[in-house]
This record gives structure tokens, C-alpha cells and sequence, in this order.
């Protein structure tokens, strides 16, 4: 930017002050001497050029992609092209993430209007590039599909081409369009679905069954490129919901199958094992592209409990059984993005699928357990209100009151330990009883002595120890004798010469 | 089963769809009713024309279909099961949007459970007007000694909500058939009456749009018209 005009001590001149574009305004270095109101016009006409550009040449790198791909399959194997192909997929990929934070920034400064969108891109942040290695596993999987697809409508013949132009011509649209909002997206899928279907029927006169069949390989086919660009956009709150509803199952961790009346015993091992076998399914939902995919996963996280159900109550399940089952089966998986997959599949499902066949009953059972996770209360577990709001604070839980009850998924070693705690805890009340029994037994034997030495004591009493004075007629036995002078006098000694 | 993948009614339309021979339909139809009042056995009955039989094969009852053929018209019946616990009372706008026509089940031996039927009612004919088909069902018949329901007050009710009133016992089997073959029928009705006010024959492209939208916090995008110009 030029500085001149700033030095110090020189005069500036009014009018270099002024707008450049002469509007009376002042104007400013940074605005490149506008001011700011001109600025922005100005601004903004070499964005919209810039953006327009931009467009246009991502659409033709995309056509001239997509030519480059028709060749490949003519000719079989045309290596030479692979390397432009892929330099031309990397830049288109870059500007369609640029696109991508464009719509961004300019849905969400405007809220409502759908029209008009187009004019409304604005400002341009540096676009973060996206992760390489996952859009090009992508893109192989999208050449695969594509090429399946390809194969799958050459069996009916000018339908197929009939069908085929149609679909691109709806993904040049979307691509387009990239700056929809989603609802409208939708719109234009389910319109495709519809026409499509119904050109099978009136005017190409295909049986029932095919037509079915026909759909599903167009909803596979358009939505495995979709997927990226219509999952959990940015536009949505979905990505909030789904956060919520994550963190919304995990404070509900300490619900027991009890709680909901759940038909299911986990203690019969061919149950558990059916019910880990659903949670797998339903958390496998969330890796598939394809709303029928999804679709599938579902049904067979369904087909799973009623197994479950079946082995435990030996009568079919109904609705009754089913669907606490099913919000079980939610809370202790808690698949990942169910918001997201559920509105997803909403959208870009073929609509008939959803609406009458046992897919669409499954879905709709699956957005009933996950808005009774929302609106969960005490009352819908049969808990007072107290004792709701300690385990939702996990002052408590309720697995600590009675550990009888576990639910299956506390892990082993939690049961290993719980089960030696109550070990101990007998132990301990054992060796408590021990020790009040060792001193009882020294309190008796204290008594014991006690009792001893009273009886004892007693008896000492009673018969006293005499100590008798030594008997006096041992000492004077010679005086006593009164006849002693009646006896003649001892013989005395008498020398006798010899 | 192969239904009709043509058109699907909007908003609480008829879903009939017209194939390429002679005219098919496809409904759905919801059960509503309390725990404990033979849903299940109701639809059993009729699917698999079993009661509390340890034969019976099927691992669930809470999704069934039927197939029927009325005066040369292919109907595909879609029973949906709805669970009838207080609990989940919330949850009902969900099972029953886009529906052709609701059975709703209570115990001829239990007052409340009629009760519950009225509350039903009230809230089908306010969120789906008057396009769904409602019956009311008293079911367990052949307990007709404990009967707490009078017949008197449980058919002119019946008759000021606009709905059809039966009696049925799943035990015995009795007025099932003739529940569901009316219930088609008028159905049948309903979705023709809504085709011709559609306008004559250019029914499916136009009116028929997408069916199911589960989410409740976007109502007004769908009543945009006439997004069919692209494609």
C-alpha cells in the first residue's frame, strides 16, 4: 500500500483524503483509498468475479473428468489418462471445498430466504484442504459404483440411457447447486426418485418388481456422490443434535432393562448373544453411504431383537415388546450421528421404501426411540423424581442398591470384583463374629477363675486353717511323769578293777 | 413383497399407486389401542388366522402385510403395530403420519381402554383431518358377560366422530374379516375421491410426492408445491 501521503509533516490535501471514487466520503489506506462503502462494491465485483470463475472452471474440470472417465471405459485401461485424471480431480476437489465454506459463511449470515442464494456468496476464508487419502478411497468407490451402475442399466437398453442421462444430469444440477439449502436438495431428490419411477411405469411399462429394483440402483448410484456433500452439512443443526443426543445417552448409562420393561432376559447366553448382534448392526449403520444401506442395517438390528424377544417370551413380538427393546438396545449401543443419519435418510430416501414397505417401519420405530431418549423422564421409567435427578447427577446409581440385577454389560471383571467385594465383605463379617466369640470365651474364663477363687475363697471360710500348738507332752515327757521317783536310779557307771 | 413403488400420497393422502395392468393400492394402516386389549392377536388372527397358538411361526407381530383382491382390485395392506404402553403415548404422531387408515382396539371389558380409543381419535382427526379412515373395535367379544362398555354409547360414538364401530373376538374369530374387507374398501374410496380432485389421470406426476418426512421441526418446507421441474 502506498504510504506517501503519510509522512510526517507534510500537508495533506483534502481531496487525497476523499473516496477515490469521489462519492464525498472520506476514504482509507486500507480500502486501497475508498471509502468503506465504495470499497465494498468494489470488493465485491471482483469476488462475484472471481467466484464465477471459479465455477465455471470446476464444472469443466468435473465434464472434462467425467469424459476422461467415459473413455477409460471404452477403451479399457487408458493408464496414460489416470495421472491428468487425477490432477484434475485433486484442483476440482479444492474448489468444491472452497464452495463448500463459501455456502457456509453465506448460509448462515442469512436465515430463511432460499432465494436468491446464488448472489449471496460473500467473503472467501483460505479453505482447509481436505484430507487426501480419504477422498481418493472415496473416489474409487464412487468409479466402482458408477461403473456397477453402468453395467447394471445396459440390460435395459434405452431406458437405461434414458435413466442414466437423467441422473447426471440431476448431479451436474446438484453440483451446481451446490448452495441449496438441503431441504431443497431433498426436494430435488425426491423429484428425481418420482419422474424416474414413474417413466419406468407409463412409459417404458416395466413390471413392479423391476421398478423397484431400477430405484434402488438410481439411489445408490446418485447418492454414493451425494453422500459427502449431503451428510450432516454444515447448514444443519445436525451435527448439534447428534452431539446432544450422544451426550443425552450417555447420562442415561445407568437405565436398566427393568426400568423399561424390556422382554428380554440376558442372563439365556443365545440372548445376549442376539442383543450384541443388534447393537453391532445398529452402530454399523452409520459406515454406509447408501440411505437403503442404512436402511438395511436397521432391519437387521429389528430382525435381531424380535429373535431375542422370541427366545425369551416364546410368542411373537409385538409393538409392546418391540420398541422398549429397540430404546434399549439405542441407550446401551449409542450408535454414533443418529441424528444426522436419521435426517439423512429422510431426505434422500426413495420415498416409497420409507412409506409402506418393513424398512420404513423399522426407520420410523428407530425416530421413535430416539425422540423418547430425548423427552425421557422420570415418569416414563417408573421412577420417582428424587430418585431420577440423583442417578441423572450419578450421585448414585442403581446398579450400586442392588447388585443382583446387573445388566449384561457390566464387563467381567466387574463382576469378578463385585462378586469378591461380597466375599469379603462375608469374611469380614465371619472374622467380626470370631472375634466377639474369642471374647466371650475370655470374658467366661475370666469368670471361670473368678468363680474359682471365690469358691474357693469360700471355702477357706468355712473351714479355716487351723495351726494347733505343737503337742507339749512330746517336750516334757520326763517331767510329767509323776512315778519317775518311784522308779530306781539310773545305773550309774561303776569301774571295776579287773 | 413387491408393492407398487410408484407414487406415495402426500400428506396424509391416499398412497395408491396405479400399475401397468389394473389398479393397485398400497395402505398402511395403524393399530392403536391400549396394552392389554388383543392387538396382537387381532392382527394374528387375521394374517396368519391363529390364536395363542404355539404353531405360530412368524418371529414378530408388529409389522404385517396382506394381500387382497376387491372387485378386481390389488390391495397391499401394511399393518403397523404401534406400542400401546402409556409412555410411549408421545410417540404416536410419528407411527401414524402418512397412514390410510387407523384401527382402534379397546376391551369391551375395560372402560379404560374405550377412553383411551377417544383420546386417539381426537388427536388422529386433528393432526390428519378427516382423510384417514378411522374403526373403532371392540375386541373380546367372548367375554360379553364382563362387558363394561355399553354398545349403545360405544356405536353413537362411533357415529359422532365419523368413524365405524365393530365388535370382534380374536378368540373366536369373529368379525375380523369383515373389519379389515371394510376398512379396504373405504380406503379404496378415499384414495379415488382424492385422485379425481386431483384432476383426471395426470395424477401421478404431479400431485404425488414424497411420503414420509419424520422430522418435526420443518413443516413449512413441505408445503412448497410443485418441485417437480427439474429432472
Amino acid at each position: 500500500m502506498s504510504v506517501k501521503s503519510e509522512r510526517r509533516g507534510i500537508h495533506v490535501d483534502q481531496s487525497e483524503l476523499l473516496c477515490k471514487k469521489g462519492c464525498g466520503y472520506y476514504g482509507n489506506v486500507a480500502w486501497q483509498g475508498y471509502c468503506s462503502k465504495c470499497w465494498r462494491e468494489e470488493y465485491q465485483k471482483a469476488r462475484q468475479k472471481q467466484i464465477q470463475e471459479d465455477w465455471e472452471l470446476a464444472e469443466r474440470l468435473q465434464r472434462e473428468e467425467e469424459e476422461a472417465y467415459a473413455n477409460t471405459q471404452h477403451t479399457h485401461g487408458a493408464q496414460s489418462l489416470t495421472f491428468t485424471k487425477f490432477e484434475e480431480k485433486k484442483t476440482s476437489e479444492k474448489l468444491r471445498k472452497v464452495a463448500t465454506v463459501k455456502k457456509f459463511f453465506g448460509a448462515s449470515s442469512r436465515p430463511g430466504t432460499k432465494k436468491a442464494l446464488v448472489s449471496k456468496l460473500k467473503e472467501v476464508p483460505e479453505a482447509k484442504a481436505p484430507s487426501p487419502s480419504i477422498s481418493r478411497q472415496v473416489s474409487i468407490e464412487t468409479d466402482r459404483v458408477s461403473k456397477d451402475f453402468i453395467e447394471f442399466l445396459k440390460t435395459y437398453n434405452k431406458a437405461g440411457q434414458e435413466i442414466y442421462k437423467q441422473c447426471k444430469l440431476f448431479l451436474d444440477t446438484m453440483h451446481r447447486k451446490r448452495e441449496l439449502s438441503v431441504e431443497e436438495q431433498s426436494e430435488y431428490a425426491q423429484s428425481l426418485y418420482q419422474n424416474v419411477a414413474d417413466k419406468l411405469q407409463t412409459r417404458w411399462k416395466v413390471p413392479p418388481e423391476k421398478v423397484e429394483k431400477v430405484m434402488d440402483q438410481v439411489e445408490k448410484y446418485i447418492m454414493t456422490r451425494l453422500y459427502k456433500y449431503v451428510f450432516c452439512p454444515e447448514t444443519t443443526e445436525d451435527e448439534k443434535k447428534d452431539l446432544a443426543v450422544q451426550r443425552r445417552i450417555r447420562a442415561l448409562h445407568w437405565v436398566t432393562p427393568q426400568m423399561l420393561c424390556v422382554p428380554v432376559n440376558e442372563e439365556i447366553p443365545e440372548v445376549s448373544d442376539v442383543v450384541v448382534k443388534a447393537i453391532t448392526d445398529i452402530i454399523e449403520m452409520d459406515s454406509k453411504r447408501v440411505p437403503r444401506d442404512k436402511l438395511a442395517c436397521i432391519t437387521s438390528c429389528s430382525k435381531h431383537i424380535f429373535n431375542a424377544i422370541r427366545t425369551t417370551k416364546a410368542e411373537p413380538a409385538s409393538a409392546d415388546d418391540f420398541l422398549p427393546t429397540l430404546i434399549y438396545i439405542v441407550l446401551k449401543g449409542n450408535p454414533p450421528r443418529l441424528q444426522s443419519n436419521i435426517q439423512y435418510i429422510t431426505r434422500f430416501c426413495n420415498p416409497s421404501r420409507l412409506m409402506t414397505g418393513e424398512d420404513g417401519y423399522y426407520f420410523t420405530n428407530l425416530c421413535c426411540a430416539v425422540a423418547f431418549i430425548e423427552k425421557l423422564d422420570a415418569q416414563s421409567l417408573n421412577l420417582s423424581q428424587e430418585d431420577f435427578d440423583r442417578y441423572m447427577s450419578g450421585q448414585t446409581s442403581p446398579k450400586k442398591q442392588e447388585p443382583e440385577n446387573w445388566p449384561a454389560n457390566v464387563c467381567v471383571g466387574m463382576r469378578q470384583m463385585y462378586r469378591n467385594l461380597g466375599l469379603l465383605s462375608q469374611l469380614n463379617e465371619r472374622q467380626e463374629r470370631i472375634v466377639s466369640e474369642a471374647k466371650k470365651l475370655e470374658r467366661d474364663l475370666i469368670d471361670w477363675t473368678d468363680g474359682i477363687t471365690k469358691e474357693v475363697q469360700e471355702i477357706v471360710e468355712k473351714y479355716p486353717l487351723e495351726i494347733k500348738a505343737p503337742n507339749p507332752a512330746l517336750a516334757a515327757i520326763d517331767s510329767e511323769n509323776v512315778e519317775n521317783d518311784k522308779l530306781p536310779p539310773p545305773l550309774q557307771p561303776q569301774v571295776y578293777a579287773g | 413383497m413387491a408393492t407398487a413403488a410408484a407414487s406415495s400420497g402426500a400428506g396424509g393422502g391416499g398412497a395408491a399407486a396405479a400399475a401397468a395392468g389394473g389398479r393397485s393400492f398400497s395402505f398402511k394402516v395403524v393399530l392403536l389401542g391400549e396394552g392389554c386389549v388383543g392387538k396382537t392377536s387381532l392382527v394374528l388372527r387375521y394374517c396368519e388366522n391363529k390364536f395363542n397358538d404355539k404353531h405360530i411361526t412368524t418371529l414378530q407381530a408388529s409389522f404385517l402385510t396382506k394381500k387382497l383382491n376387491i372387485g378386481g382390485k390389488r390391495v397391499n395392506l401394511a399393518i403397523w403395530d404401534t406400542a400401546g404402553q402409556e409412555r410411549f403415548h408421545a410417540l404416536g404422531p410419528i407411527y401414524y403420519r402418512d397412514s390410510n387408515g387407523a384401527i382402534l382396539v379397546y376391551d369391551i371389558t375395560d372402560e379404560d381402554s374405550f377412553q383411551k380409543v377417544k383420546n386417539w381419535v381426537k388427536e388422529l382427526r386433528k393432526m390428519l383431518g378427516n382423510e384417514i379412515c378411522l374403526c373403532i373395535v371392540g375386541n373380546k367379544i367372548d367375554l360379553e358377560k364382563e362387558r363394561h362398555v355399553s354398545i349403545q354409547e360405544a356405536e353413537s360414538y362411533a357415529e359422532s366422530v365419523g368413524a365405524k364401530h365393530y365388535h370382534t373376538s380374536a378368540k373366536q374369530n369373529k368379525g375380523i374379516e369383515e373389519l379389515f374387507l371394510d376398512l379396504c374398501k373405504r380406503m379404496i374410496e378415499t384414495a379415488q375421491v382424492d385422485e379425481r380432485a386431483r384432476g383426471n389421470g395426470s395424477s401421478q406426476s404431479g400431485a404425488a410426492r414424497r411420503g414420509v418426512q419424520i422430522i418435526d421441526d420443518e413443516p413449512a418446507a413441505q408445503s412448497s408445491g410443485g418441485c417437480c421441474s427439474s429432472g
